[in-house]
């Protein structure tokens, strides 16, 4: 527990933040230098999508189908599910059955969802 | 002013600039990583007042699942320039509008309003995982099991309404 | 800081929300703005939960959990929200394959 007491101020998030700045900063400098170094010949045929001769035929960008948007909203619900996970990971000796009972039930009623999506077929890669 | 002070005005100005470039792009993924950048200055912002958990849960839940669902929606919908819908000028000055007013309304009200301004703001427990999940796990129980009703409800509705046939 | 400055920021925030639904008309951006004024009354009671329980503490209850309300709320609110885009998503998603648009001027239709 003494990891999760050492960070219980906003000050100790300093580390992170220096992280996540060093990243920013270090891919968008990276871009900028090779944006400025990097030598520039733009011809027609350097500008096109396909550079060995074949012709390019319709939009790069075509709609995907409709299923992996189903499964895109599934991993949503159940991202949410395990967020739920995290307190009760922390409490688990403390809470004991209660909250052991509380969980399974939880957790049962989204098996049971899991369960109908399943049989609907909804995570059916092939049609 | 210290660094809390200093932190707080970089993350509102991020906030709300990227807040404002949500609305005004003309390109909607553009808006939708405007709109990831604003919520991560939200975190920013429960970490200051030290809301841990509440920060993680917005990065995971927010810019982690939502954001990429929406960006998902767009590329699958294939939504470019040309399929932007066009609006008509008077409306589109006359709602800006409307929004201004709101806000000069809103803050007019609370600028005469007598606040007391309370001390120690950035202390305090309560916003640390453990903690939560105490409350969490005991005194709101009953909303927490609701919780899986609402969730199970919401996979039939979109199994139901995103399915074929 | 002082309270005033979160209520500010969060009254700011919603009303960008707000005219960002008025003046787009692309179904999606409405559902983020609606997201972005979600997110600001969130901030507002996170700020609000710190204010009580700064009140608490000082009134000299120690190890009180005065406030935790309002950081639970919020965290529900976050868990409806995910579950609210998951359907209305859906919602979209169909109305783009019915009317090959996400403009919103199109459900107009249903008025008669």
């Amino acid at each position: 527990m003494y990891l999760l007491d050492a960070l219980s101020t906003p000050a100790q998030y300093l580390p992170i933040a220096i992280q996540f700045a060093f990243g920013v900063l270090f891919v968008a400098g990276m871009i900028a230098i090779s944006h400025f170094l990097g030598p520039k010949r733009n011809t027609s045929d350097k500008l096109d999508t396909f550079e060995s001769g074949i012709e390019q035929i319709g939009n790069a960008r075509q709609p995907m189908a409709i299923k992996y948007f189903l499964v895109a909203i599934l991993f949503v619900l159940f991202d949410v599910e395990v967020i739920f996970f995290y307190p009760y990971a922390l409490n688990f000796k403390s809470l004991g059955w209660e909250g052991f009972a509380a969980v399974c039930m939880f957790v049962t009623f989204f098996f049971a969802g899991f369960f109908y999506i399943y049989k609907k077929g909804a995570l059916k890669w092939e049609d | 002013m210290g660094a809390t002070q200093i932190i707080f005005w970089i993350l509102s100005i991020v906030a709300v600039f990227s807040a404002i470039m949500v609305i005004t792009r003309k390109n909607p993924v553009y808006s939708v990583l405007y709109l990831i950048i604003t919520f991560f200055a939200i975190s920013g912002h429960y970490v200051l007042m030290n809301a841990q958990f509440l920060a993680i849960v917005n990065i995971i839940v927010y810019a982690g699942a939502i954001l990429v669902l929406f960006l998902f929606v767009l590329m699958l919908m294939n939504l470019n320039k040309e399929s932007e819908p066009k609006k008509n000028k008077f409306m589109l000055w006359a709602s800006a509008f409307a929004g201004g007013l709101l806000l000069y309304v809103l803050l007019a009200a609370v600028h005469t309003a007598h606040i007391e301004n309370v001390k120690g703001i950035h202390v305090g427990n309560i916003g640390l995982v453990s903690e939560l999940g105490k409350a969490l796990f005991t005194t709101y129980v009953v909303p927490f099991e609701i919780t899986s009703i609402l969730f199970l409800s919401a996979m039939v509705g979109a199994v139901v309404i995103g399915k074929k046939d | 800081m002082p309270i005033n400055y979160y209520i500010f920021l969060a009254i700011i925030l919603f009303c960008i929300g707000v005219t960002g639904v008025l003046t787009r008309r692309n179904a999606i951006i409405i559902f983020m703005c609606i997201e972005l004024m979600l997110n600001s009354v969130n901030l507002l009671l996170v700020a609000f939960s710190k204010m009580h329980h700064a009140r608490a503490l000082a009134a000299g209850a120690a190890n009180t959990t005065a406030g935790i309300e309002a950081q639970l709320f919020v965290f529900f609110i976050m868990v409806v929200a995910a579950a609210e885009v998951a359907v209305g998503l859906a919602i979209i998603v169909m109305m783009y394959r019915n009317t090959h648009s996400v403009d919103i001027n199109f459900l107009n239709r249903l008025k008669n």
